[in-house]
């Protein structure tokens, strides 16, 4: 029987390459992300290995300000330091102070422009515990002198002795007198550092000297034959109550763990969601050529049934074939997958999230995972269409009944009557729910939509099909006619092509629907709380890195009546981490209005804090209630609510006082100024002056009020775009099913189409009649998928709005359009293989073949 | 042969098909000069693999000869593309194969129309019903094949061939699949289309007593045509085929 299952694979091989590729491509996706992961995660840990190599010992705060891993915590003052220096079996101990610093580069722009991080730190002066290492000059020895990384420097062709002007936020002109190294690289990633000697960074990082200091943590060195725990357990007995000793190894672990908890995880997480998607639209695609393949095989099968063969034996025929199959593709895919990974790693540096350097590396468990996931997928489709064969008895067979239906049960009409309709009416009525539950319900409700869809798709698509094929069948003639024909005529078939690219359109739109939604919501919340004329900001992700003297230096300018910064940050904000904005409460108001519901943000003191309605109302609070907070620096204290806030796309949901904000928090960077001009003032004009102004100040971008609106949600839309790329391999696994199954359906018709071209139907008319079949179920499955899709992406919108308050349901038309056209387009693709080999068979071959 | 009498339907002169290559061609067609009158019923008959076959699909441009000239009419096929081909078969020939003549998404009426339909031409009313009175399908036009019976269908198939008013039709094999009631009908059928309309049929076909009914019956063998009977009888082609050695 094994002999008879290779024989017949080897014979239908061509028939398979489509279905092999398919679960290629699924497997090779989600092995790129497993591997993507694996890669970096080994990258990140190499990184901290090398960075933390020197350190035994590292004392930091026992607090964290936010929860989970990666919190920030308050800093330790600097004067530990020599505290610690006095322990026995320390070699030595320095503060480690890090923060924002920005190198302008020799041609006046800021060096790595918004993409790697820049840092600023603290020159550690032994070398041991110094990651970085001198390749040419000194270390820094007065506060204006600076050594920056390699990498920097060539980028902004920068030299010994040059002295350059470092934002930190606020410029500093210094004198580079050291070029560093990192673990024998030119740096930590594409990140750029420049790096001061104590008083410097006190003075620039920290804006506080001598004793008053604070640094984020101590780095001790041991004397030798001091073991790491040995010296922290000596360390922790000097240290004051709220402050821990860690040893090195540690500390690495948990640098390590707090990238991978966070970073690393999400990313892993989105990315593996999306290979899911592709190996779900990679299972649907399959599962209907192994139907097809098991159906056109049912005479062949009658013969061994006749002959002896057991059902069992047939089934198990498929399943050894499936399982060929599953572990061909996944071996392929997983070869496939270390191509996506190295392209996925492209990609996200090309959108400016670069990673760390390093080559390739896949675990395992990766590969243990994706060869399983591709084997599964394959075996699970071609196991229903087996069963169902395997039932045919020998003798129905030998007469030719097909083993596919081709008219769908009722059963289908049913069960997918009842889910499609539960599921609207779940997400219909979620979006009324109590907003916690929101997202869960209308989370099922989608889910069995989908389903309902899925299963309705058969019943239907008779229907459908013939609808479509009307306008092509008058426009293109008789190959329309006959095109229209071959789509209706297995309503089961069409259906299962259709549904691949069905999923797969729907997701698209729901993103996409989604995405415009949220960035209407967006723009009409920038539109209604901005008022100002001009705004500077600092572009990028993060708290911003404009300095506050900025405003200041607009404010100056002839024509600004009011300009104002705004900054971003993180704090504990009744036990939980919120972000939080701070405001100058007085000039604000000419530029922002956050439309108060109650209190006043202009009267805001310095011991209350502003919320918006949404999180209020979710909390229970009212004006006047007293919120516990823990500030960026340690600091507890209680804030009562001063001011109720109902727009809250520039700000968030909590606001502080920047004078409350600043005495907690070292570094005072602004994420955006806000200018108002005096009436009258030429817009152009002023605009100008601003940007030469602001231009010292790294170049951030100036925006007038229109610009500014528009750029508000293009956040969103760099997201989507990420977004269509990840999904772009299901649509392309979608649209080779349709291939595949047209492929399948013109080898079942040779016949047919010898006798059409016997009787008179030329080349030409053949493959446009196979493209028009193509097209008709493209656009079957597109319309099908649009419709899901946009109900999906409704609800999602609307369930957004009440559980989160953004989202504004909108549709995006000429996006939908152009959805509609490319699926239609993409059915003409589809059509090109299987065209062009139908209109290749000899007419004769065709006719001649019983 | 009776090139000379009448203008021929389609002739072919020293045609020679070889199938394969070197060792193993095969000559399915021996330098065979024959030519198939207008208005004439001719049927094709010989052993599996004489050549009847090859030789009917050579003169309706279903397939080349490998040397030697096909006409039909007075067009060489030699010469012509693919397009040229098929365009001529749209309009100058019609087929009725032994099964499998229909297409199973069109209706009986469409089907029969397949070749104006796929020209883009309207089918001239009157000569349609005139047809689709003669094989007597007027009241099933609206089904599809498969709710039609085998007897039903070729007559569809004897319907859809007539339609164009080709220059010739071949029929291979039309009675293989039909009971002998629907085969004597569907001869009828044939033989009527010669006689009342004057279309030329050539008939490939290895049943005697189908063969009966052409006006005349060539005999092929081993690529070669060995034989020809006039105004046959079932006994007389029997007899012939068994000189043969069929």
């Amino acid at each position: 029987m094994l002999t008879v299952t290779f024989k017949g694979l080897w014979a239908h091989k061509r028939r398979l390459v489509g279905m092999l590729m398919a679960v290629v491509l699924g497997v090779g996706f989600l092995a790129g992300a497993l591997a993507l992961g694996d890669t970096l995660s080994s990258n990140f840990d190499k990184l901290f290995a090398s960075a933390n190599a020197g350190t035994d010992a590292v004392v930091r705060s026992a607090t964290t300000v936010g929860t989970g891993v990666g919190a920030q915590r308050p800093a330790v003052d600097v004067s530990l330091a020599a505290t610690i220096r006095a322990v026995p079996g320390v070699a030595a101990a320095e503060p480690s102070i890090t923060g924002f610093g920005e190198i302008i580069g020799s041609d006046g722009a800021a060096i790595g422009g918004n993409g790697p991080p820049r840092l600023a730190s603290y020159w550690l002066p032994d070398p041991v515990l110094n990651p970085y290492k001198l390749a040419q000059g000194r270390a820094p020895a007065t506060p204006d002198e600076i050594v920056v990384n390699r990498g920097a420097a060539t980028a902004g062709k920068l030299r010994l002795g040059q002295t350059v002007t470092v934002l930190m936020p606020t410029p500093v002109r210094v004198r580079i007198v050291g070029i560093a190294t990192f673990a024998g690289t030119d740096g930590l990633g594409t990140a750029t550092l420049a790096a001061f000697n104590l008083a410097g960074a006190e003075r620039n990082i920290l804006g506080i000297t001598g004793d008053a200091a604070q640094a984020s943590s101590i780095v001790v060195r041991a004397q030798p034959g001091v073991s790491q725990a040995e010296l922290t357990s000596r360390i922790q007995r000097v240290l004051p109550a709220n402050v821990d000793a860690l040893t090195g190894v540690a500390a690495t672990q948990q640098a390590v763990s707090d990238v991978s908890g966070t970073f690393l995880t999400a990313l892993r997480t989105v990315l593996v969601v999306f290979a899911g998607i592709a190996l779900l639209v990679a299972t649907l695609s399959i599962a209907n050529t192994f139907a097809i393949l098991v159906a056109q095989r049912s005479r062949e099968s009658a013969l061994l049934r006749a002959l002896g063969g057991t059902r069992r034996q047939l089934l198990g025929s498929v399943v050894v074939e499936a399982l060929c199959i599953g572990a061909l593709a996944s071996g392929l895919g997983l070869l496939a997958g270390l191509g996506i990974a190295g392209l996925l790693k492209g990609l996200f540096d090309s959108f400016g999230f670069a990673l760390p350097a390093g080559g390739l590396v896949v675990s395992g468990t990766s590969i243990v995972v994706s060869v399983l996931a591709g084997m599964v997928v394959t075996l699970g489709a071609g196991l229903l269409p087996a069963l169902r064969a395997s039932r045919i008895p020998p003798l129905a067979a030998f007469r030719g009944a097909a083993a596919e239906p081709a008219r769908p049960s009722l059963l289908h009409a049913i069960v997918g009557g009842v889910l499609a309709s539960g599921g609207v009416a779940l997400v219909v009525a979620g979006i009324q729910a109590p907003t916690s539950q929101v997202l869960s319900v209308v989370g099922i409700g989608a889910l069995l939509t989908t389903v309902g869809v899925v299963a309705l798709g058969p019943v239907v698509a008779k229907f459908v099909t013939g609808f479509i094929g009307r306008p092509l069948a008058a426009w293109r003639g008789t190959p329309g006619l006959l095109a229209r024909g071959n789509a209706m005529r297995s309503p089961r078939r069409s259906a299962a092509a259709a549904t691949a690219l069905m999923v797969g359109v729907a997701i698209v739109t729901l993103f996409t629907v989604y995405a415009a939604s949220l960035k209407t919501a967006s723009d009409n919340g920038v539109k209604g709380s901005f008022n100002g004329d001009i705004a500077i900001t600092s572009g990028g992700f993060g708290p911003g890195t404009l300095s506050p003297e900025l405003a200041t230096a607009i404010g100056g300018l002839p024509g600004v009546r009011t300009a104002t910064g705004i900054s971003a940050g993180e704090a504990l904000i009744a036990g939980k981490a919120q972000q939080v904005s701070s405001v100058d409460p007085v000039h604000i108001g000419a530029v922002l209005d956050l439309h108060p519901a109650a209190g006043s943000i202009a009267a805001l003191s310095d011991s209350q804090i502003a919320v918006s309605q949404h999180e209020a109302s979710n909390r229970g609070w009212q004006l006047g209630t007293a919120l516990p907070a823990t500030m960026p620096d340690g600091a507890r204290m209680q804030l009562s609510i001063g001011a109720i806030y109902t727009s809250r796309d520039l700000t968030g949901d909590y606001v502080v006082p920047l004078a409350l904000w600043g005495a907690h928090n070292r570094q005072g960077v602004n994420s955006a100024v806000f200018v108002k001009l005096a009436p009258g003032t030429d817009l152009a004009a002023a605009k100008a002056a601003v940007t030469t102004a602001s231009t010292p100040y790294g170049q951030p971008t100036v925006n007038d009020r229109a610009a500014f609106i528009a750029a508000a949600g293009q956040g969103v839309n760099l997201v989507l775009g990420i977004v269509y790329v990840l999904l772009a391999l299901a649509i392309l696994i979608a649209v080779l099913g349709i291939a595949n199954t047209l492929s399948l359906a013109i080898h079942e018709r040779t016949r047919e189409v010898g006798l059409l071209r016997a009787v008179g139907q030329t080349r030409r008319q053949l493959r446009s009649m196979i493209r028009l079949e193509s097209v008709i179920l493209s656009v079957f499955s597109v319309v099908g998928g649009l419709t899901l899709g946009t109900f999906l992406g409704w609800g999602l919108s609307q369930a957004t709005n009440v559980a989160q308050g953004f989202a504004t349901f909108t549709l995006p038309v000429t996006r939908i359009a152009l959805i509609l056209v490319l699926g239609a387009l993409a059915g003409i693709l589809a059509a090109v293989r299987p065209a062009r080999r139908a209109a290749r068979m000899p007419v004769l071959t065709a006719v001649a073949t019983e | 042969m009776q090139t000379t009498l009448t203008k021929a339907a389609a002739r072919a002169i020293n045609a020679t098909k070889i199938y394969g290559s070197a060792e193993t061609a095969v000559r399915a067609l021996d330098e065979v000069s024959v030519g198939f009158p207008q208005g004439q019923f001719t049927a094709i008959m010989g052993p599996s693999g004489s050549g009847k076959s090859t030789l009917m699909h050579c003169l309706a441009g279903l397939d080349q000869v490998s040397s030697g000239e096909v006409f039909l009419g007075d067009v060489e096929l030699g010469s012509l593309s693919d397009t040229e081909l098929t365009l001529l078969r749209r309009e100058q020939v019609g087929f009725i194969f032994q099964s499998f003549n229909l297409l199973p998404t069109l209706s009986a009426a469409e089907n029969i129309s397949l070749p104006l339909l796929l020209a883009g031409k309207r089918p001239d009313r009157d000569w349609l019903d005139t047809v689709i009175a003669e094989v007597r399908l007027g009241d099933r036009l609206a089904h599809k094949p498969s709710e039609l019976s085998g007897g039903q269908q070729q007559r569809v198939a004897v319907a859809r061939a007539l339609v164009t008013r080709p220059q010739i039709i071949f029929a291979d094999e039309p009675t293989g699949n039909l009971d002998s009631r629907s085969s004597a009908e569907l001869l009828g059928f044939l033989r009527r289309a010669v006689t009342s309309f004057g279309q030329t049929i050539v008939m490939v076909t290895h049943d005697p007593g189908a063969a009966a009914a052409a006006d005349s019956v060539l005999f092929l063998s081993d690529g070669r045509i060995v034989g020809e009977l006039r105004e046959p009888t079932a006994e007389a082609i029997l007899d012939r085929l068994k000189a043969i050695g069929e």
